[in-house]
């Protein structure tokens, strides 16, 4: 899932300053899982804005809708009537989101309401955790299944890099386990150790955003 | 609870407003106390000062 995090309201306050009616749009997907931009956030948000403003002296309505993903036509497309009637759109989707109805909404002001921070799983209640950076070239095969150029943060690929402490914590956040050794463990449980010592070849790193913004055509889904 | 309060002191209004109080429905007296600290509180606070504004809707 993507994760992100509510922007601080003080942020919010400030770049809905200079609009009199606005669009606050939640999305009903990664970002309400994530408690960051769903209904309810979206909800909070507008209210604290609403009573902000007030305390200026100042007036602000907020309008609030949220669909179930803001990254796809179809679900956006229910927007349309509430757009033409604001100032403004204060998406809480991600920068996916966000930019979809940048697109689609060519003159209107589209102001973000979250920050997008990663691809990640729920370690808890409440704790989220970096998984994937989209590299575009998985190699997860040979590394027991965890992604050590996520959660490595030297992006070491064959081994780790010597750095971690005598209990196994990573050199740059010690209340991290070294991923290396993770691997490691895992990789002894399910018999595969000895694929630990194959060298990964070098990455295709052209495949990752290095390469520039990626798009991806399947031909046999399109019209 | 405690992100409300910091969502009240980010937007401008006092965080002491906003409290909870667990309690069950047998204990009036701790009831009473509670009311009457907050009413103190809120006291010393003064007045909301969205008061005097137009009602906040969305």
């Amino acid at each position: 899932m993507i994760v992100g995090t509510t922007k601080p309201i003080k942020e919010l306050i400030a770049i809905t300053d200079p609009y009199k009616r606005i669009l606050a749009v939640g999305c009903g997907t990664c970002i309400t899982v994530c408690y960051a931009g769903g209904e309810k956030e979206v909800a909070v948000a507008s209210a604290a804005l609403r009573i902000a403003r007030k305390l200026k002296g100042g007036e602000l309505v907020t309008v609030e809708q949220t669909i179930k993903r803001q990254c796809e036509w179809e679900f956006v497309e229910a927007l349309d009537e509430a757009v033409a009637n604001c100032d403004a759109i204060l998406s809480f989707g991600c920068a996916a989101g966000i930019q979809t109805l940048a697109d689609r909404y060519t003159d209107k002001p589209v102001l973000p309401g979250v920050n997008t921070q990663f691809i990640g799983m729920v370690l808890e209640q409440g704790v989220w955790a970096e998984r994937c950076i989209g590299c575009g070239d998985c190699i997860t095969h040979q590394t027991g299944g965890l992604c050590a150029v996520t959660r490595c943060p030297k992006g070491m690929l064959n081994e780790p890099c010597g750095g971690e402490t005598p209990e196994g914590g990573c050199e740059v956040d010690e209340t991290k386990t070294c991923v290396w050794i993770n691997i490691a463990d895992r990789m002894k449980k399910t018999g595969e150790l000895e694929q630990v010592q194959h060298l990964v070849p070098l990455k295709r790193w052209s495949l990752s955003h290095s390469g520039g913004c990626r798009e991806i055509a399947m031909e046999s889904m399109q019209k | 609870m405690t992100a409300m309060k910091k969502l009240l002191e980010d937007i401008g209004l006092e965080p002491e407003r906003l409290e909870m109080y667990n309690l069950s429905s047998s204990e009036g007296v701790r009831w009473r106390n509670d009311i009457l600290e907050m009413l103190e509180r809120v006291r010393k606070l003064g007045p909301n000062p969205l008061r005097n504004k137009e009602t906040v809707t969305s």
